[in-house]
């Protein structure tokens, strides 16, 4: 008797990439737009950047109904959150709470590819990038999704901080100023359009900019490759 | 049993030196978190029930959200504990469930240590005052809390059997520009108005939070009772 296989998956791939990048006194989360299935395109106009607090966005690639599930559960955990100790959630507080939903279901994981971006308490920029069950690190820029193989060496290249392993500890955020930062994700999302089937925009499809300084937070739109 | 607390530093008194009695045994003043540090008056068991949940809540708070939670917020969560007694008549399991689901058990440790299973109730309030002192991202706080499960935020704080008269000293004294001597001399001197006995290292606590929970030691509340 062999054993019974599965006929079908809970999963499905909705394809995008993802990108956060921390300044000084600013945060950058970028994702594109499109939605694909296969190698079908489901929508060129969906967002996976999401409010959570203030000061917290978080940009998703992966199962967009597990994103979608997860999203709604930490947007209701702010809320209680608010209610029990009137303020919003700090990014490094969601960071954590992120890592904890995430690890929740271990055993029947989120299949979401996370960068949570924003700024802390004082004001500076923060990025935490997860993997699918909750590992999470406090770096200055990330990737993920089916671009970032092709974003985050580019980024590597262009950003890097000395290495961690030297002391006294150097935090990662960037020297750039703002626009410089904005261009800079700009040009890592056209490069990565060229090659990655996934993250292209067609007529329509778009790259999502959330930009979240000290005056607040603002939101841009602009046209990648269209074919 | 009379406690006194002023922002940032508390002292309280022993009961009735029986000489068999074991003094540093006699715990009124303790700590719920590396921040927050708590004294209690009346029924010293149901105290340390409501201590032991603080502990929970405050290190669940640490887990979920990588912070220290805020002193209004652990007082409230042991308010949150005063009301639930009566038969049976608890908030019902669905709701437990909802917050066992998502925040990861926070709530059901501490409600099976009051007997709060399925259909059976705790059969009384707790028979304590709490004065909870702490140092989070809005300075430096005192906390009241009675049976009732009602908080007030105080500067200054007395409770226990000579409360009154020392609640009354305490108005005369307090200032919010205090020094941190004199909130350690001025509690301990009031402390020694409503105490029978004479005051020592053995029957008084003093413990401060600033911003960290520290109980002193005998010869630290020596020098301090040298200052009166």
């Amino acid at each position: 008797m062999t054993k019974q296989q599965a006929n079908w998956s809970p999963y499905d791939f909705n394809g995008g990439t993802c990108v956060a990048v921390a300044g000084a006194d600013y945060c950058v989360i970028a994702a594109d737009t499109r939605m694909s299935t296969g190698y079908n395109i489901l929508t060129r106009d969906y967002s996976k950047i999401c409010k959570l607090a203030d000061k917290s966005f978080l940009a998703s690639s992966g199962f967009q109904a597990d994103v979608r599930a997860l999203q709604k559960h930490l947007e209701a955990r702010h809320l209680i959150y608010q209610h029990q100790h009137n303020k919003q959630m700090s990014c490094p507080a969601m960071a954590q709470l992120l890592s904890n939903t995430l690890y929740y279901k271990r055993f029947f994981p989120y299949y979401a590819f996370n960068v949570l971006g924003g700024l802390d308490n004082e004001g500076k920029g923060c990025v935490f990038t997860y993997d699918a069950v909750g590992s999470y690190e406090k770096v200055g820029y990330s990737s993920q999704g089916s671009g970032a193989k092709l974003i985050m060496p580019f980024l590597d290249n262009q950003l890097k901080a000395p290495s961690p392993l030297l002391l006294p500890a150097r935090d990662a955020v960037t020297p750039l100023s703002e626009p410089e930062a904005i261009d800079l994700v700009k040009t890592a999302f056209a490069s990565a359009t060229e090659r990655d089937i996934y993250t292209v925009s067609v007529n329509g499809d778009k790259l999502e900019i959330v930009v979240l300084n000290s005056e607040g937070m603002r939101r841009e739109y602009m046209d990648l490759r269209k074919d | 049993m009379h406690l006194v607390n002023k922002l940032s530093s508390s002292g309280s008194s022993r009961p009735f030196p029986v000489p068999s009695r074991e003094p540093s045994s006699v715990e009124k003043i303790v700590e719920i978190d590396e921040h927050i540090g708590c004294a209690m008056s009346g029924l010293i068991a149901d105290a340390c029930t409501l201590v032991e949940h603080a502990r929970v809540e405050t290190q669940n708070h640490r887990f979920s959200y990588g912070e220290p939670m805020t002193v209004e917020s652990t007082t409230q969560a042991l308010c949150d504990l005063a009301l639930r007694f009566g038969e049976g008549d608890e908030e019902s399991m669905a709701n437990t469930d909802f917050l066992l689901n998502n925040c990861a058990s926070r709530l059901w440790f501490p409600l099976v240590c009051c007997g709060l299973r399925k259909g059976m109730g705790v059969s009384r309030p707790f028979g304590v005052s709490l004065l909870i002192a702490g140092h989070d991202e809005n300075g430096p706080s005192l906390y009241y809390m009675d049976p009732s499960g009602t908080f007030w935020q105080c500067g200054a704080k007395a409770i226990g059997s000579g409360s009154e008269g020392a609640d009354s000293s305490l108005q005369e004294q307090y200032g919010k520009d205090l020094t941190l001597q004199e909130t350690e001399t001025i509690p301990l001197s009031i402390l020694k108005q409503v105490m029978e006995e004479k005051v020592t290292p053995n029957n008084v606590d003093i413990a401060k939070v600033s911003p960290n929970y520290h109980l002193y030691s005998p010869s630290e509340a020596e020098a301090v009772i040298a200052r009166l």
